[in-house]
């Protein structure tokens, strides 16, 4: 595969490329210390060099609103919303959060394909960017490292004068075809490190996990834990949802939609007459912890967690998905293995 | 997993849009329940299974699961027995006939009704739990010849909450049928059996090996049926169990209705008993 060099001082002339193709949505700043995916206005505002974005690019293909239908309450009809596909190219992603979305295609795909999602996410481009890890990303653990470029139209990977772009599939290609760049024939420097990890091969997970239900961090973690279900909010592989009626003022019509719902909030498995089917806060946070490590892993055999560290720089309370795992995996070696 | 990036959403479908459906008749069963008969376009079948469930919907007020309670054999309608407990049902509550309902479905796991050829079936139904097994008993009734005996326990808190009284009385009368039925607080006007209904199970003359039972109820009522069901003897792989939860979206994509790793839209609402015993949150 060709390496080009695309310096610095063209990045802004290669986001205009871009723009010139198709839509760009990228990481523009938010604040002082925030990133945001937004669509590219002006591209000198386009950020690549950020740590993590707020959410990630999951907004675009599961909106935190989405219309399903509109209803007429005067004829009792409804019409179906229309639903508009992304065709678009997404510069700037991290390894982390374009396995997210691979992941979400794979629970919107199975069993009932969803078309909403579906649609929206097929047309969708990725042009990714590696990322120096900072006190939060743990990818490196769940095998998605700064660097990775799989599934990536175009990836563009880091070094000192600027990036050394490469493109992986002809609509990559099809991308990068018009933009002139020197071929880069360096090497690559090595990697910065992961400053956060857990310990554990992925293949023991099941294993920890197996034992761990009734473990006392679930308490522990209960007892700091505010309930406000930030951690559902921010994390790239979350996709529960809610649907509601929203009725207009002129009470002639409204609209159905579904939002996102967390299952760390109380409400979350509420049933009419007042029955919440986990009602402890501990119960909560082992439920979204096993939902990334054993639920949906068990039938896939990845983890469902990709290691971004949103859910722990967010958290009020600072719970730390990392330590939890990690404090799993030692209860499990000292009470299993050293006593086997 | 596939890495690729684009992912082909020809075979996709929409999920979320409702079939706009009548409401062809409304009995009051209750001061608080109400059985509607529900007609599809055209008459069309519902093609359920008994035990399975819809997500019904009024627009303004939202979509609510509810439990088909008539058997797939009574054929050009189906029924829903509706409890009044919320915004939803309250406004159901008012409709009228000829009123429209969105309805997606059916949705869930039935009842296995293969396994209970051929066997006895002893229907454990608490309360509403009555709702959904009706389907499955009036499934066996219409197909008599399929299964041996025909036995029913049935619990309500009190004689004026029994649902379905005129069908109590067929139960009752018909000698193809067994049929127990008990209140927690029975009226002054009430002669029938008083307690709640795991004291109906000791007294139940079973033939063990022979017996598959199917349960339904109020969530508190699982554990005591079970140890009753225990104490008399029945293997738990004959046992089956229709469980409650907020299933939202029915085609396993929401989460609402998660049991452990399971989805109740998509595994249940009805469970074989052995495969719940792994489900530490089932009940």
């Amino acid at each position: 595969m060709v390496q080009y060099l695309l310096e610095d001082s063209r990045v802004v002339d290669f986001v205009s490329h871009l723009q010139a193709c198709k839509t760009v949505y990228a990481p523009h700043r938010k604040g002082t210390s925030s990133f945001a995916f937004a669509p590219v206005d002006d591209p000198t505002a386009v950020v690549l060099d950020y740590n993590r974005t707020l959410h990630s690019v999951k907004k675009y293909f599961l909106p935190p609103t989405e219309t399903l239908l509109s209803f007429d309450l005067r004829t009792n009809e409804f019409t179906e919303s229309e639903i508009v596909p992304c065709d678009a190219v997404f510069l700037g992603v991290h390894s982390y959060d374009l396995r997210a979305v691979h992941k979400l295609d794979h629970n919107f795909r199975q069993e009932n394909p969803e078309k909403n999602y579906l649609r929206r996410r097929e047309e969708a481009a990725f042009v990714g960017v590696s990322f120096e890890p900072d006190a939060f990303h743990f990818s490196g653990s769940v095998g998605i490292g700064s660097r990775d470029s799989s599934g990536f139209d175009v990836f563009l990977t880091r070094i000192a004068a600027g990036y050394i772009l490469t493109a992986h599939t002809p609509v990559g290609q099809e991308l990068v075809d018009g933009f002139v760049m020197p071929e880069y024939t360096g090497d690559l420097p090595v990697p910065p490190g992961f400053k956060q990890h857990i310990y554990v091969p992925q293949d023991k997970l099941s294993e920890v996990f197996e034992h761990s239900y009734r473990n006392d961090v679930w308490l522990e973690t209960a007892e700091k834990c505010v309930g406000c279900g930030t951690c559902n909010l921010v994390c790239p592989t979350c996709y529960c949802f809610n649907v509601e009626d929203t009725v207009e003022i002129t009470i002639d019509g409204g609209s159905r939609a579904r939002t996102w719902d967390g299952c760390m909030l109380r409400s979350f498995t509420e049933v009419a007459g007042g029955e919440v089917f986990r009602e402890e806060s501990a119960a909560r946070q082992r439920h979204r912890v096993y939902r990334k490590f054993k639920y949906i892993s068990d039938r896939t055999g990845e983890p469902w967690c990709v290691g971004c560290g949103r859910c722990n720089q967010a958290c009020t309370a600072g719970i730390s998905i990392v330590s939890i795992v990690n404090r799993l995996v030692n209860d499990y070696d000292r009470e299993v293995v050293e006593t086997a | 997993m596939t890495n690729a990036s684009r992912t082909p959403s020809a075979e996709s479908r929409d999920l979320y849009l409702p079939v706009m459906a009548a409401i062809t008749d409304i009995r009051k069963m209750t001061e608080f329940e109400t059985l509607y008969e529900i007609t599809l376009p055209g008459g069309a079948e519902l093609g359920h299974q008994p035990g399975q469930f819809v997500e019904v919907s009024l627009f303004g007020m939202g979509e609510a699961p509810f439990s088909v309670s008539s058997s797939p054999t009574r054929k050009g309608s189906f029924e829903m027995g509706v409890r009044r407990v919320g915004m939803l049902t309250d406004v159901m509550d008012r409709m009228q006939l000829g009123e429209k309902i969105g309805v997606r479905g059916p949705f869930g796991n039935g009842v296995p009704v293969e396994k209970f050829k051929g066997k006895d079936v002893l229907i454990v139904a608490g309360g509403i739990g009555l709702v959904p097994m009706r389907s499955m008993i009036n499934y066996v009734l219409d197909n008599r010849g399929d299964f041996d005996r025909l036995i029913i326990c049935y619990g309500a808190r009190s004689d004026g909450e029994l649902l379905f009284t005129d069908e109590l009385k067929m139960w009752a009368d018909d000698p193809r049928v067994e049929f127990h039925v008990t209140v927690d607080h029975g009226s002054t006007a009430w002669t029938g059996h008083t307690g709640v209904i795991t004291t109906l199970i000791p007294g139940l003359d079973l033939d063990m090996p022979q017996t598959r039972v199917l349960v339904c109820g109020p969530p508190v009522m699982y554990r005591f049926v079970l140890l009753a069901l225990r104490s008399k003897g029945v293997a738990e792989e004959n046992i089956y169990m229709s469980l409650e939860r907020r299933m939202k979206c029915g085609v396993g994509k929401c989460g609402h209705c998660q049991i452990n790793s399971s989805y109740v839209c998509q595994d249940g609402p009805v469970y074989h008993y052995p495969d719940l015993k792994g489900l530490q949150e089932a009940l």
